[in-house]
């Protein structure tokens, strides 16, 4: 009983590691510079159309900096959708400034 | 056997103190109940008289670049879209597109989108632009207190829906997207 017991306790471990390991990379930052953003008041599109973006997980946009910083799960969007994202607001996203786990 | 007697009176006078405190306690727990559900009632009645209260759209009369009197009272009995932009405001232009195809797909079932300027503007500029792009509804020129007649925010762009009898039933901060049309104005259009 025990013999079998071990081969199956050590597959669950591999298995909760995996898991653990898999949901921790997942979730990227990234800083995007978005040019045209200079209207205080309609740079609240760009945070509304991001945060309605499946996969997203936080998001900070600042009109003076000119940029916006995207937590995000990289398993279920890219980076290049969310520039996509950005552009469909009127913005456009300049390029990507930095990218960290 | 005198001691167990006064041992006895003892007990019930206590008894009695404690009952007595016990039911002035009661008493004042029954007079903040009393109070409690005199205060709910209050406020129960007061949202009723608010939820009672019309939120109407109040009575708009701008021009449009014609010089033609654009009326919302003149659109009752339609699902209107009161739409705040500016040329100058990225995201205004970039929803004009959807709101275009809205106004098309949607005119039958009692759509009506209306587009409303925010200063400060050029009229020349508004022209060109509306022309460039094939706006199919009425766009009127709207000053800041237009739209603080609807909104206290700066917003751009804002959204306003006015359902069929007029009631002003919801906003639209920033560019409208697809998933809040399919959510707050598309159950309106049946």
């Amino acid at each position: 009983m025990r013999k079998n017991r071990v081969p199956a306790l050590l597959g669950l471990i591999l298995v909760l590691s995996l898991a653990t390991i898999s949901a921790f990379a997942a979730i990227k930052t990234t800083t995007i510079r978005v040019e045209g953003m200079k209207c205080n008041h309609c740079s609240a599109s760009v945070a509304k159309a991001l945060k309605a973006t499946a996969g997203v997980e936080k998001v900070e946009v600042s009109s003076e900096k000119g940029e916006a910083v995207i937590q995000f799960d990289d398993e279920k969007v890219t980076e290049a959708k969310l520039r996509e994202v950005i552009n469909s607001t009127g913005f456009k996203a300049i390029e990507e400034k930095s990218a960290k786990n | 056997m005198q001691i167990p007697v006064i041992r006895n009176t003892q007990r019930l006078v206590l008894r009695t103190g404690i009952n007595v405190l016990l039911g002035v306690k009661y008493l004042f727990e029954v007079k903040d109940m009393l109070r409690a559900i005199v205060f709910s009632a209050a406020l129960i009645a007061m949202q009723g008289s608010s939820l009672g209260q019309s939120n109407k759209a109040p009575a708009l009369a701008l021009k449009d670049l014609r010089g033609r009197t654009v009326r919302l009272s003149n659109y009752k009995g339609k699902v209107v879209l009161l739409n705040f932009w500016a040329t100058w405001c990225p995201p205004c232009r970039a929803e004009m597109p959807d709101l275009i195809k809205m106004q098309r797909e949607y005119r039958s079932k009692g759509l009506q989108v209306i587009g409303i300027t925010y200063p400060p503007e050029e009229i020349e500029e508004v022209r060109q632009f509306i022309r460039k792009l094939g706006v199919n509804y009425p766009v009127a020129l709207g000053t800041k207190e237009t739209k603080t007649l609807f909104d206290q925010t700066e917003t751009l762009p804002l959204t306003m829906i006015i359902d069929r009898q007029g009631n002003i039933i919801d906003r639209i901060e920033g560019i409208l997207l697809p998933v809040e049309f399919e959510q707050k104005i598309k159950p309106l259009l049946k």
